[in-house]
């Protein structure tokens, strides 16, 4: 004993000694400090989430101690490792120690001093609580024992078992890169598995909790649907999956001692045999090679050689230099090591391209890459930021400058041919991406190659970026006298940037190494990207060449490594290099002001920080109008004329504007948030009386004011005149080819709400209030609005569009809007094309198109006549042009049969670049982004086919949003979103299945669960629900395909006619101004359709947010006599309603659950049984009698209400 | 060939005088640097191989200026340095054909020729294929002399090149050393006076980065004919009492037994006998006298 302590207080002295013990400590604390003091740095939640409360702080624990495996590979491994590398091993072992206290000693010093470190998580989140400029509304005070809670269950037991396999495996293999490796594969492999996990988007939670090392899955398994009260307040439980998965860790670790206690030999002879006996096996060998045969003492005369040096001596001597340089790197462990986590990282995240959500499409060229690229270009920048130290520092670390620096080469070759052998590691890199990308297609089915594609992103947009970083490494390894300082800067640069450009810095002039973003489109390739990629490209390389030629200059060649003898070497080599150097910062400089010019001169350049202030400012500034009367838009009539080519359009609009209110009204405020109206002029005399700045927001005064009911024609141009290139940011609707701007760019009267900030965090910041809620249901003004174009009811709409007949690529376009096609005719190499809604009414919601297209044309036959179904697509994609024709047929048909007539006589799908990614429904017509066009369904059996049910979703819109419009008050939103996702699940249901719908459900219950568990604000109940898409989306399908489940399809499909035939074209005439329905006129219309002892499903889905916690407790069978099974079944079911925070509370109930009996494996069940049962307590048992053998039996199981556990909703039937 | 060193002063940062003012001119011959650790020796050669500038002094060679024009002096030196490394898993074949190209030999038949005579002579041959981190110490310092001797070097560097060899690979050396003939300037740096005395027709002793004696062993030796004297003594009172009443040059054990030279002009008589003077003598005699002069001041 006294021997451990020995040790033991050895081992803890020695770290005390050591500074990489404080600077461990120091990168927790600062790490775990940054969490608390600065919010954007690491996103836990959302926020009403506390920033140091019991969940953020599990969380960040997770994270920091699973980046924390290395140094505990490190301490730990080290500890053991620390006799044989300073050879004091020949002294211990001849000792008298014992095992125990060797082994024992170093571990638990060990284990000791990680403990400590890593103690900087708590000192550092609690002085993160006390920064003044935290956000304090998010922080909560005495919560030290949160951290201490979560410190022993994650971090210490995370040490324990993890720092034990470390010492065991560094104990029995002692050797220093094992040490370093395992950290590293450890992390790796984790994270490999992870994204494998996350990638198939498996629902079970079990399994993978418990056997998992970290906590990323068993904090999801257990807090996924926590909401952000029980986020605020519940621990990590010592129970359930959280204790197994703990003492499954803690039993490796003690494996693991038990091994290396048995293991672990305690003599030199053994020791020594190991760690030296091969070397030195080698080394005798080697002299007994020399030694073999006699040789003569006199020397024989060299040759004569002849020394050449010219220029091509320069490049031989360049050459060999790269080659060998190449070599080492090749013939490295850690650079195989990088290898094959860039390749299976690539291989994996390639198989995943084709998964898009949570459907399968198409692994089209940009997916592939988007999806092999980005861990890969991490990883380049790891292997230029390593291997510059190394280069630049191998004929010093190996002690072969005496000779090299010695050589008859300039500085030039030398530094010249490491960049080089960088660059050629880094292409070769690429390239093995690149085949990682086509493998992954090619095992994907796919084998539409586009190798033009794969080559401009990577060898001429990637491999620059890696180049100017290389530089920037080289550099610094050049200057620097530390290899791992330069290491540090390089990788904090890169953080830093991040960091700037989160807070606002975003200006890639200043930015190292920064490009703007871009996407690629199979519309428009990297179309309008180019410019400015190529500009910043050159910027920045120039100025790394710039740091290249002076690293040349500064470049160590000697023994004198002072900053003295290294300017005199400078100021030697400068005139040669100067030639360059002034090349570069020219190009620099040209570059720069020519980049300058465009993206600040020709364009204002606005911060995102900028662009708040200017939405918050136009809300203080302007909300106070919100509720003035103004006149609606009762018709529009546009000359819209695009000029794809030059990303501009032009135009001019007319309104007729008609006073709906009983007052006169003498002011039009106009609000144009693109800036592309200008020249607004009235039919009677009117002036300006204020504008602000941009022509956000301008108020006209009529001379003389408009009386109730009287119309004004208000005419304006309108356009946008795309300059010379952004630093980002540029505007997604203008295109090469893909076009597509809305009724956004046209005149919108009266203030907007939809510009306002909404993030909380935002808001706070800019000091507003919370955000403002629509009203309440029967709001006279709210009531009166249209929920989705407030400055107006219904319109009647014409227009003229053109496009070019040359654009870009020489190619005729087409432009579309909505309304039937009057004319088409040329002029002046243009094509024009004149659209009507004629006398129909629409929705003020109207959209330009135009693009290079292929056309596929259908007809359905409905009810009023012929409809053209029209799908206008890129020539790359012709995927899923079918489907999205059998998609609208099949709407068509169910829609006109239970809802009512299609309103128009024509529908069309239009494809638009992939610069955002949505489909939206105007009247009868659809721009659909391209990756609906992709879609793919490799086993129908299995896959969701989004395409199909998103056509029929936007298709729906047509009934529901262009049909039936609710007023702008609370609720409204579900009846065009809700019904429109109900109606697409029936589509989808008739293709593809129940069996499917179930499946496509429970993606919806886990996806409403986590939408309510990271809500901001607070979860209303349906009918009252503001801007919550999980609320509209999921819980919608969940309830309304509940509803279906208890008084049927028909049922639900007849109260939806009798309330779309009631209400729908509301104020649709002019003159009207009556409310718009709500949703109480839709419950009502339900609950006729419901029975009575079923109403209380509508009050509880509908109405109010319950939950239900239903679990099967046993399940046994026995044979009858006539070869029959019973089942006695035993279940649990609860009933509890939460408020919009989470707070629940139990329910009394009556309600009417599932029962039922299965046969076959789990996940694979047939059903045997499945009947309602009412319920009235909370425990019941059943008794069943089946045909088959039963194997699964359960409670609600196939998931039909919300339970927030729904898989243990059914058990394995057994025997008593 | 000829070397003009002059006037060369150098300190280091950390206040260290490795040279101090020191001149030397060597000609086309096979010149040996004599002193101790410390004495500047290393500073001299690396100064000399282009890789470090002094603070003052000059050194040409055949009229090109060393300190400036260093690529000029590196295409016709070799140099070993007196510790150095080697990449990991690379071979010698590989190694030395990488510095042949470095070194100027375009001519790929010629390197082949030169690589291959080089190994032999090196006794590297059968082990040329072999990774060098895998070499022992004498094999590693065979390869750094293979390296020197690439491309007919006219002014060759080698700092303590013995170091390490067992004694046949020195003999060898020595032997190949001095083949490689006239019009080749070598500066042999070394503690073992042997090295010197075997090979060198002229030679420098330095100490404290000084010039002590500079001319030809042979001379050197000339003048302590006569002038050394021996005697054995038993214990270490005997030797401090020795020391104490003589300028005494070495001791040496012999058998357990110290045997003590002495410096005098005539025989001491006290047991002393006169014995034949060798190198070591002159060598130890300087140093000693540099030592009694500098704690003189």
């Amino acid at each position: 004993m006294a021997q451990f302590w020995e040790f033991f207080t050895f081992e803890l002295k020695l770290r005390a000694k050591s500074l990489s013990t404080y600077v461990y400590f120091a990168l927790w604390f600062f790490l775990s400090f940054l969490c608390i003091a600065a919010e954007d740095f690491l996103n836990t939640g959302n926020d009403k989430v506390l920033l140091n409360g019991p969940f953020a702080t599990t969380a960040i624990y997770i994270i920091f101690s699973f980046f924390g495996c290395i140094v505990i590979a490190a301490l730990f491994g080290t500890s053991i490792l620390r006799d044989f590398q300073r050879d004091t091993y020949q002294i211990i072992f001849t000792k008298p120690i014992t095992r125990f206290a060797y082994l024992g000693g170093r571990w638990a010093g060990s284990f000791v001093t990680t403990v400590l470190v890593f103690t900087g998580l708590i000192f550092g989140e609690a002085a993160g609580t006390l920064a003044p400029w935290a956000d304090h509304t998010r922080i909560a005070h005495g919560a030290f024992h949160w951290y201490v809670h979560a410190f022993l269950i994650v971090t210490v037991v995370q040490i324990f078992f993890l720092g034990s396999i470390f010492f065991t495996i560094a104990a029995l293999t002692r050797k220093l890169f094992v040490v370093y490796l395992q950290g590293v594969v450890f992390f790796a492999v984790y994270l490999v598995i992870n994204a494998i996990f996350n990638a198939t988007r498996s629902l079970e939670h079990f399994w993978s909790a418990i056997f998992d090392p970290v906590g990323l899955r068993l904090l999801d398994a257990v807090t996924r649907y926590w909401t952000p009260v029980e986020q605020n307040t519940l621990q990590l439980p010592w129970s359930g999956v959280c204790l197994y998965n703990r003492l499954v860790w803690m039993g490796v670790g003690v494996l693991s001692l038990i091994v290396v206690y048995a293991l672990f030999p305690l003599s030199v002879e053994t020791l020594t045999s190991v760690s030296q006996g091969r070397r030195a096996a080698r080394e005798r060998e080697n002299d007994a090679s020399a030694a073999q045969g006699a040789r003569s003492l006199v020397a024989a005369r060299l040759p004569i050689i002849h020394q050449v040096f010219n220029a091509s001596t320069t490049l031989a001597q360049f050459v060999s230099l790269t080659r060998i340089r190449i070599r080492n790197i090749f013939t490295e462990l850690p650079f195989w090591a990088i290898f094959c986590v860039m390749v299976m990282y690539a291989m994996l995240q390639g198989h995943f391209a084709g998964h898009f959500q949570d459907q399968n499409v198409y692994p089209v060229t940009f997916l592939m890459l988007d999806a092999v690229r980005g861990n890969s270009f991490i990883l380049l920048l790891v292997v230029a930021t390593l291997y510059a130290g190394e280069l630049v520092w191998r004929e010093r670390d190996t002690h072969f400058d005496g000779i090299h620096d010695a050589l008859p080469m300039r500085e030039s070759t030398d530094w010249l041919s490491r960049l080089a052998a960088l660059a050629a590691i880094e292409l070769v890199l690429l390239t093995v991406v690149m085949l990682c990308g086509i493998l992954s297609q090619t095992f994907a089915g796919y084998f539409h190659y586009e190798l033009i594609e794969y080559f401009k992103e990577l060898y001429v947009i990637v491999f620059p970026q890696v180049l100017i970083y290389t530089l920037f490494a080289l550099f610094l390894q050049t200057v620097l006298k530390n290899k791992f300082i330069g290491h540090g800067i390089v990788i904090g640069s890169f953080v830093l940037l991040a960091v700037l450009q989160a807070h606002g810095w975003e200006d890639t002039l200043y930015l190292f190494g920064n490009t703007p973003s871009y996407t690629y489109s199979d519309m428009n390739g990297y179309g309008h990207f180019v410019p400015a990629l190529f500009w910043s490209i050159t910027y920045w390389l120039s100025i790394a060449a710039f740091l290249g030629v002076l690293s040349i200059g500064l470049a160590m060649r000697g023994a004198d490594d002072g900053w003295a003898a290294r300017m005199r070497l400078f100021r030697h080599r400068t005139p040669r290099l100067m030639p360059a150097a002034v090349a570069f910062v020219l190009i620099a400089i040209g570059s720069g002001s020519w980049y300058f010019y465009n993206t600040h001169v020709l364009n204002e350049f606005l911060s995102a920080p900028q662009r708040r202030d200017i939405q918050a400012q136009y809300e203080r500034d302007f909300k106070k109008y919100q509720f003035l009367p103004q006149p609606k838009v009762i018709a529009v009539d546009a000359n819209v004329d695009i000029y794809p080519e030059h990303r501009s359009f032009s135009g001019t609009g007319h309104y007729v504007l008609q006073n709906k209110t009983a007052a006169p009204i003498s002011q039009i405020h106009i609000v144009d948030t693109q800036q592309s109206i200008s020249n607004v002029r009235f039919d009677r005399p009117f002036h300006k009386v204020s504008s602000s700045k941009r022509d956000l927001y301008t108020i006209y005064a009529l001379d003389q004011p408009l009386a109730p009911g009287e119309k004004l024609n208000m005419n304006f141009s309108v356009g946008y005149n795309s300059r010379g290139f952004r630093d980002g940011g540029e505007r997604p609707e203008l295109a090469y080819s893909g076009t597509f701007f809305d009724v956004g760019y046209f005149p919108t009267i009266g203030y907007d709400p939809g510009f306002e900030l909404t993030d909380p965090r935002r808001r706070r910041e800019q000091h507003l209030g919370p955000v403002t809620d629509l009203p309440q249901r029967g709001d006279p003004l709210g009531s009166r609005t249209n929920l989705f174009t407030k400055d107006s009811d219904w319109i009647t709409y014409n227009t003229v569009v053109s496009t070019s007949d040359h654009d870009s690529e020489g190619k005729p376009q087409i432009a579309l809007a909505p309304g039937y096609l009057q004319r088409d005719w040329h002029q002046n190499g243009r094509h024009y094309f004149a659209y009507s809604m004629g006398d129909v009414k629409t929705l003020d919601f109207f959209a330009y198109v135009s693009a290079r297209y292929d056309v596929k044309r259908d007809v359905f036959q409905g009810v009023n006549g012929p409809i053209n179904i029209e799908v206008y697509y890129d020539p790359h994609h012709p995927y899923d042009v079918d489907d999205m024709i059998a998609s609208s047929k099949a709407g068509l048909a169910y829609y006109e049969r239970n809802y009512s007539p299609f309103e128009f006589k024509q529908f069309r799908i239009l494809e638009f670049p992939r610069y955002r990614a949505f489909a939206q429904s105007f009247p009868n017509t659809v721009p659909y982004a391209e990756s609906g066009f992709i879609g793919r369904v490799v086993n129908p059996q299995e896959d969701i086919d989004r395409t199909y049910f998103v056509t029929a979703h936007e298709l729906a819109h047509q009934w529901w949003g262009h049909q039936l419009i609710g007023g702008a008050v609370a609720g409204s939103n579900m009846m065009s979103e809700s019904l429109a996702e109900y109606s697409a699940l029936r589509i989808a249901q008739k293709k593809y299945g129940d069996d499917q719908m179930h499946k496509f459900l429970k993606h919806e219950l886990d996806g409403y669960l986590r939408g309510r568990a990271s809500e901001a604000h607070k979860e209303p109940p349906i009918v009252l629900v503001q801007r919550e898409a999980y609320v509209w989306y999921q819980k919608g399908s969940l309830v309304m395909y509940g509803l279906a489940d208890f008084i049927g399809e028909d049922k639900v499909n007849l109260a939806l006619h009798n309330f779309l035939m009631q209400y729908r074209y509301a104020n649709a005439s002019d003159n009207q101004d009556a409310p718009y329905p709500d949703t109480r006129q839709f419950v009502a219309a339900l609950r006729a359709q419901t029975p009575p002892e079923y109403q209380y499903y509508i009050t509880d889905a509908f109405e109010n947010i319950v939950l239900y916690d239903n679990k099967a407790l046993t399940a046994t069978y026995v044979k009858t006599p006539d070869k029959k099974y019973k089942v006695t079944l035993t279940v649990q079911a609860r009933k509890l309603k939460s408020d919009g925070s989470g707070n629940e509370t139990p329910m009394p109930f009556a309600d009417y659950i599932d029962i039922g009996v299965f046969s076959g494996k789990k996940g694979h069940e047939k059903t045997l049984y499945l009947q309602k049962k009412k319920f009235t307590q909370p425990k019941q048992t059943f008794e069943i009698v089946v045909d088959q053998l039963p194997t699964r039996a359960g409670i609600d199981p196939i998931n039909k209400l919300i339970d927030r556990i729904p898989d243990d909703n059914t058990i394995d039937v057994t025997k008593p | 060939m000829a070397l003009t060193i002059s006037g060369l002063s150098k300190t280091y940062p950390n206040g260290v005088k490795a040279l101090r003012n020191l001149s030397l001119t060597i000609g086309n011959e096979m010149f040996g640097l004599l002193g101790p650790n410390g004495a500047g020796k290393s500073s001299l050669m690396r100064t000399v191989a282009t890789l470090q500038d002094p603070d003052s002094g000059s050194v040409t060679l055949d009229g090109i200026d060393v300190l400036k024009d260093k690529n000029a002096v590196r295409r016709v030196l070799g140099y070993l340095p007196q510790e150095f490394g080697v990449y990991p898993r690379m071979s010698a074949l590989d190694m030395l054909h990488h510095l042949a190209i470095m070194k100027g030999i375009s001519n790929k038949t010629e390197r082949n020729q030169m690589v291959d005579a080089l190994l032999n002579q090196t006794n590297l041959w059968a082990a040329r294929k072999k990774s060098l981190s895998t070499y022992s110490g004498g094999m590693k310092q065979r390869f750094g002399i293979a390296q020197a001797l690439l491309a007919n070097p006219k002014l060759i560097i080698v700092d303590e090149p013995t170091a390490g060899l067992d004694p046949a690979e020195r003999n060898r050396f020595l032997n190949l050393l001095s083949s490689i003939g006239s019009n080749v300037t070598v500066i042999l740096s070394t503690h073992i006076v042997d090295d010197v005395r075997e090979l060198c027709p002229r030679m420098a002793i330095i100490a404290s980065g000084q010039v002590l004696l500079e001319g030809s062993p042979a001379a050197a030796l000339d003048l302590l004919n006569g002038k050394i004297f021996s005697k054995v003594v038993a214990t270490d009172d005997e030797l401090r009492a020795l020391e104490a009443s003589f300028s005494v040059i070495s001791t040496h054990l012999v058998g357990g037994l110290h045997e003590v030279r002495i410096y005098a002009g005539t025989n001491p008589g006290a047991d002393f006998k006169p014995v034949d003077s060798g190198l070591e003598d002159v060598y130890f005699l300087n140093l000693a006298t540099q030592a009694a002069s500098q704690a003189a001041n």
